[in-house]
């Protein structure tokens, strides 16, 4: 009967660990502000509330990694049909937040968006489908569509209530497919239609008053693309914030743009990072991100199943690019989205949701083995 | 394999393309940060810290037996943050019950009203929606009371105060005692006394927040704000009532503009009541506090002023009270322009003493023209030494200089010195004739008017302000021995016997002053009515002067319009006083009180009830009906329809005339004691200005 050691990949674990502990840190200093505005200066509430749910998010990453990696097709098939009806109750039911994004899980009643299950089902949907499309990848009735569908599905409905997110989810979708070898072609020919699309979007979007989220993210792109003072106040916030820390950083705690910038410890942690760590700090979290993904890409030489590559993959670019795109707001290369950086920012449930996606890296890092890993898997199943 | 590479390749395009990302993001924050560093450290915001102010509690003003006249109460704002998590898991259980309860404090708004407000608040995550303004502290804690506002800050609950000014007694002396909300302008006590009352602001150090919040940097003020002191002033809360009341219901009955009454304490120059009241331009029945008159009002004193004139020639030796003067048919011309007595044809042969109790305007000027027309300019000189063209030192900002020609000055004419000895071309306020009138009255001694008596801070006499004597003696005892007696003939047998009574004796001097204007070239008159005198005649201890401008009905003369004022104001100090008058004044006991089935003006029932100990609650009504019930006294609202003819049987004369004057009816009344007939049916439609004749028994 063989053991099963808890291990996977060492590196991995050190980035993971490392992340986490800057995540503490930066959100002790960056909630400071809001501890006064919402608790009544009691600067340690968020503290403990942040290190409880990033140490749930640590054990939920452990039972995750334990798990044998081929049970996430299984998962990811049913979930997509679990995901969608779930995405459309949220949209018609919610009054909590004008983004109608949460859902309250009755039983344990903690509300979650959505949108962080529907991500991860269909990451595990489509690495489920590539593998097994592999043989027909290049066709594009028997390959191309079926792969179209779900993620036109999953992306449509999260649209209306998280536009960044819906855009995210797609562009990590597909860059899994070119990955997973669909004939280029198709999806630069979709990519095409997509920005005629969206540029007539914006359009229409400029030039009429829409209601709801549509008439935050015009003004967001009217922000981004003109030089008004008062709309770029989050932005010029954060460079300033950059310029406090220079190369080196201001030292830890020393922020004074927190108190100036909204969101200080999600949507702009990344700006307080540069504040008290400086440049140097900065691009040590950037290179933490690559060095995950180099060791993700690493480890699948080995990997025992073209599902099993998919599925570390797509959980890889999805955190990846989601740390970019945060990181790119706050040095203000792209508009003000409100994304959170993955492993650092505070978040409630979203945590969860990323430490299980790391636990699924993880997991298949467990079966990536030199001498033939395959077989142990098969073995365990 | 084939397929393994083709994926291995497709994985490093991707990677490249993040590490080129990654290179990107890093580059960005390199130009921001190092490169463009100087500009962006220049728009670093400014106000990152700041002082601001901890306002100090303003010190409390008080009447003379420490009743609160004007003190600063905590006025909170109430708001919730709805960015506040708690509160919004809670506000669409709550939101109907809290928008109830609100309801419930505060009627006028309906719960839907709150109810929408607060929804729309909740909608737009708005940091601050306001739940109510002004509330006073008992509100402050019902509300506390109810869901999601018992949870206070944790629930969003934002509470700002600020510090409103309260006068308990509402517009009593409200000029006197001042504003500290007109246009930012202190006015009154406020403003005199406002060093002392003000305290010294404290500073609180606070930090600018995202979204224009300021927090506290410590979590104690830097410099504490020390409270002001209180100030207790000199007025007596009773006789500034009667007073007032007295004064509104003469300007109602006169349809007067404006007018006021100013009494005060002989001995001490303590101002112990003080009310001025003007004609609202809306509703001519209403008289409110417009301006301090009785310290800002520059006028011609009229006859009141023959007084000083009396005075100066008795002082200087030149006419005396029994030289005979002869009024030559009533008039008396200087310059070709005619001077009249007020009685056609004049006064005939009259002494010096009896062209003052008449007001004998030919007899007055004739020995004042005898005495200083070779000397002008030393009745002038006399004048001054009598403090007269002097202000009076009140503690009071708005007091204006009065103003008195020399001979020699470009407005003097042949006309002045007549004028003058008859009050007028000379401008005082009311407060500097009753600062000379209350020195005649003191034996010569000419006290400071005087509104505070002294300061206080935690209830502890930090300052007193003890009566200051400004001339010890303004003229020879003689002279006030022999002016004396002149003012009680004008109450015994003069110009003012209407305010003459059994109980005590009056004396003073009228004073109507007879204004000719041009209104598109049509020559109008109009008058100001005045008296000024003193009381009890013997022992005298207030000093009294009033002054009624434009009265347009009932008649002018200073007796008739201004002196029942007068004459209220002394009846009650009379009443109140028992060291007063040596008789014995029996008190009756709250149950030997027979009350009468009388419906009375409410103010006047209630001070009569105060006054007499009699338990009943007045309610809030103009007027009141008491009633025995069983023991009890029930008080009950009488509410007068004005267009009805109400009942006015068994009302005092002053009531019912008050009450039916105010509806536009005459009245002709007949004999004395209360009401027993009216000409008019109760309950009869009548028109304005009708007659009704009401006989008294």
């Amino acid at each position: 009967m063989p053991v099963i050691y808890a291990k996977g990949d060492r590196t991995i674990w050190i980035v993971v660990l490392l992340l986490t502990l800057l995540s503490v840190l930066a959100v002790y200093t960056s909630t400071g502000t809001l501890a006064y505005a919402k608790q009544g200066g009691d600067t340690e509430h968020y503290l403990i509330k942040h290190t409880v749910l990033v140490l749930s998010g640590l054990f939920l990453m452990y039972i995750t990694h334990l798990a044998n990696y081929k049970i996430f097709s299984r998962i990811g098939q049913l979930a997509i049909w679990v995901a969608a009806p779930l995405l459309i109750i949220t949209l018609m039911g919610g009054e909590i937040n004008d983004a109608s994004r949460w859902l309250t899980v009755p039983i344990i009643n903690a509300s979650f968006q959505t949108s962080d299950l529907a991500k991860l089902a269909l990451i595990m949907y489509i690495a489920r489908l590539l593998s097994r499309k592999q043989e027909q990848i290049k066709e594009f009735k028997g390959a191309f569509l079926p792969l179209l569908l779900p993620i036109f599905v999953t992306c449509g409905l999260i649209l209306p209530a998280n536009f960044s997110t819906a855009a995210l989810l797609f562009l990590t979708s597909m860059v899994l497919l070119f990955i997973g070898r669909v004939n280029i072609k198709y999806i630069l020919a979709l990519a095409g239609v997509g920005v005629i699309a969206f540029a007539l979007f914006i359009l229409v979007a400029l030039n009429f008053d829409l209601p709801g989220r549509i008439g935050t993210w015009k003004a967001r792109i009217e922000n981004f693309s003109s030089e008004k003072t008062e709309g770029n106040y989050q932005s010029e916030q954060a460079k300033i914030a950059i310029a406090n820390g220079g190369l080196i950083g201001m030292g830890p705690g020393k922020s004074e743009q927190r108190n100036f910038l909204p969101h200080p410890y999600s949507d702009f942690i990344f700006a307080i990072i540069l504040e008290e760590g400086g440049i140097l700090l900065g691009s040590f979290v950037v290179l933490l991100y690559l060095i995950l993904f180099l060791r993700v890409i690493r480890m699948i030489k080995y990997s025992p199943q073209s599902f099993a590559t998919f599925l570390a993959v797509g959980c890889t670019l999805m955190l990846l690019f989601q740390a970019f795109i945060n990181m790119a707001v706050a040095v203000n290369l792209f508009p003000v989205t409100g994304q959170a950086l993955p492993l650092v920012s505070m978040g409630g449930t979203s945590i969860w949701f990323t430490s299980i996606s790391i636990g699924i890296i993880l997991c298949v890092s467990r079966f990536c083995l030199k001498d033939g890993g395959k077989e142990e898997a098969d073995e365990i199943a | 394999m084939q397929n393994e590479q083709d994926i291995a390749i497709r994985l490093r395009i991707v990677y490249l393309t993040a590490v080129l990302f990654g290179i990107a993001i890093i580059a960005r924050a390199f130009t921001i940060g190092v490169v463009q560093r100087d500009q962006w450290l220049a728009k670093k915001n400014k106000e990152v810290l700041r002082y601001h102010t901890v306002e100090a509690s303003r010190g409390n003003i008080y009447a003379d037996d420490g009743s609160l006249l004007a003190t600063s109460l905590p006025i909170y704002t109430v708001r919730l943050d709805f960015e506040v998590e708690k509160l919004r898991k809670a506000f669409p259980e709550k939101i109907d019950s809290l928008a109830d309860g609100l309801h419930k404090i505060f009627p006028e708004t309906s719960a839907s009203e709150f109810k929408q407000e607060l929804r729309k608040g909740y909608r737009a995550k708005s940091r601050s929606t306001l739940v109510r303004k002004d509330v006073n502290f008992k509100e402050l804690s019902e509300m506390r009371k109810l869901p999601i506002l018992k949870g206070r800050a944790k629930y969003g609950m934002i509470l700002e105060s600020k510090e409103k000014r309260v006068m308990p007694f509402r517009s009593l002396a409200y000029k006197t005692l001042g504003n500290i909300y007109d246009k930012g302008k202190l006015t009154g006590l406020e403003a005199y006394y406002n060093t002392y009352l003000k305290g010294s602001n404290g500073k609180r150090l606070k930090q600018k927040m995202s979204g224009g919040d300021w927090k506290e940097v410590n979590g104690e003020n830097e410099i504490e704000p020390k409270e002001g002191s209180d100030i207790v002033s000199t007025i007596d809360v009773q006789l500034q009532d009667v007073a007032e009341s007295a004064l509104r219901k003469q300007l109602l009955i006169n349809k007067a503009e404006q007018g006021c009454v100013v009494l005060m304490e002989v001995k001490t120059g303590h101002i112990k009541a003080i009310s001025n009241l003007t004609r609202s331009k809306t509703d001519s029945a209403r008289y409110t506090e417009e301006s301090n008159l009785a310290v800002s009002a520059t006028w011609d004193p009229g006859s009141t002023f023959k007084l000083a004139s009396v005075l100066a020639l008795i002082e200087d030796g030149l006419v005396d009270t029994n030289e005979i003067f002869d009024t030559q048919g009533g008039v008396i011309r200087f310059c070709n322009h005619p001077i009249y007595d007020s009685k056609d044809g004049g006064y005939g042969r009259i002494s010096l003493a009896d062209a003052f109790i008449q007001s004998s305007n030919v007899g007055i000027i004739k020995a004042v023209m005898k005495g200083y027309q070779s000397q002008q300019k030393k009745f002038i000189e006399r004048l001054k030494a009598f403090h007269l063209g002097i202000p009076s030192g009140i503690d009071l900002k708005e007091e204006q200089m009065p103003t008195i020609f020399y001979p020699g000055h470009k407005n003097w004419s042949c006309l002045s010195m007549p004028s003058l000895a008859m009050g007028y071309e000379v401008l005082l306020p009311p407060i500097q004739m009753l600062a000379f009138y209350n020195a005649v009255a003191n034996d010569g001694v000419m006290m400071k008017p005087q509104l505070v008596s002294e300061i206080r801070h935690n209830g502890k006499t930090v300052k007193r302000f003890d009566p200051v004597v400004i001339d010890s003696s303004i003229c020879s005892k003689a002279s006030i021995r022999k002016v004396k007696p002149l003012m009680k003939g004008v109450v015994e047998r003069g110009t003012a016997k209407n305010l003459r009574n059994p109980h005590y004796q009056t004396a003073g001097k009228t004073g109507t002053v007879k204004k000719k204007f041009k209104v598109n070239g049509i020559e109008k008159k109009s008058y100001r009515a005045s008296f000024a005198g003193f009381f009890p005649y013997d022992n005298p201890k207030y000093s009294c002067i009033v002054v009624i401008e434009n009265p347009s009905q009932a008649g002018f003369y200073g007796n008739i319009v201004a002196g029942p004022v007068f004459k209220e104001v002394a009846d009650k100090v009379y009443a109140r006083s028992r060291e007063m008058h040596q008789g014995y004044v029996k008190v009756l006991a709250a149950s030997e009180m027979k009350p009468e089935i009388n419906p009375g003006f409410t103010e006047d029932l209630r001070v009569i009830a105060s006054n007499t100990g009699m338990k009943v609650s007045m309610p809030e009504a103009r007027w009141t009906r008491v009633r025995q019930s069983g023991a009890a006294l029930v008080a009950k609202p009488e509410n007068f329809d004005m267009e009805l003819m109400p009942d006015v049987t068994g009302m005092g004369l002053r009531d019912a005339i008050f009450l039916l004057e105010n509806m536009g009816l005459s009245v002709k009344p007949s004999g004395k004691g209360k009401v027993k007939k009216q000409s008019i049916p109760a309950g009869t439609r009548v028109n304005r200005n009708s007659l009704v004749t009401i006989e008294l028994a």
